[in-house]
């Protein structure tokens, strides 16, 4: 996955202007389906159809996978839209 | 449940489920919504547990936003339930809603692993594959 992404919110300059990034962090949870999880992720981040399922499939089998790496005011607009489809979602600073 | 219990229509989506199971619905949102908004609910920590872990909650925006990210779709969902029509708009705010019910559902019966999904009973099974499947066929009829 890129450093940073981009997304319907917007991303990549503002957090390149900010010391730390963040990481929205997906996990698996065992009743979503993954047909949801794929079109929640090109909903709300815009991802094409193959970008979301490989996310999806990195959760579905890892247990969580990073989602979008940018600003904290914009990862935690992304994580808020992600519980609103009831998708396990947390922020942290990217290591 | 009929073959086609959400059809596109030329103004949105066509609803024909059974009123037995709207009115399930509409009790399973109320009381997701109830749970939610309970300190220590099982279901308030799986759907407003704080989204950076190393806090204890949120902060009065976020959390702000996050409730409304809940009550909305769930009011909704009940507003609508009996509805033979919604809008798209509508038929999006219901997948959230049946998804959050899904949730809610998930953290009452204790599910966090598929383990834990496959020591369900039957009961306590179908009441999760009937809103996975009602999720299913309405992503279905909206992007199909």
């Amino acid at each position: 996955m890129d450093e940073f992404e981009t997304g319907a919110l917007g991303g990549t300059d503002t957090a390149q202007r900010l010391d730390t990034p963040w990481e929205v962090v997906l996990w698996n949870d065992p009743v979503s389906l993954i047909s949801l999880v794929v079109r929640v992720l090109r909903t709300i981040f815009g991802y094409s159809k193959d970008k979301a399922e490989q996310l999806t499939m990195i959760v579905h089998n890892e247990g969580k996978a990073v989602v979008w790496t940018g600003d904290k005011e914009t990862a935690t607009s992304y994580c808020v839209a992600l519980h609103g489809y009831a998708l396990s979602a947390t922020i942290q600073p990217a290591r | 449940m009929s073959d086609e219990p959400f059809r596109r229509s030329p103004t949105g989506i066509t609803v024909s489920i059974p009123p037995l199971l709207r009115s399930w619905l509409i009790a399973q949102a109320q009381a997701a919504a109830a749970g939610a908004v309970q300190l220590g609910d099982p279901v308030h920590r799986r759907l407003l547990g704080p989204i950076d872990p190393t806090e204890d909650h949120d902060d009065p925006l976020t959390e702000l936003q996050r409730q409304f990210a809940v009550e909305g779709p769930l009011s909704l969902l009940v507003a609508t339930a009996e509805a033979t029509e919604i809008s798209e708009e509508e038929a999006e705010q219901w997948i959230q809603g049946l998804q959050l019910i899904l949730a809610a559902s998930a953290a009452r019966l204790a599910v966090v692993t598929e383990d834990d999904v496959a020591a369900l009973d039957e009961v306590q099974h179908g009441e999760l594959t009937t809103i996975q499947a009602l999720i299913s066929l309405l992503i279905d009829a909206l992007d199909g």
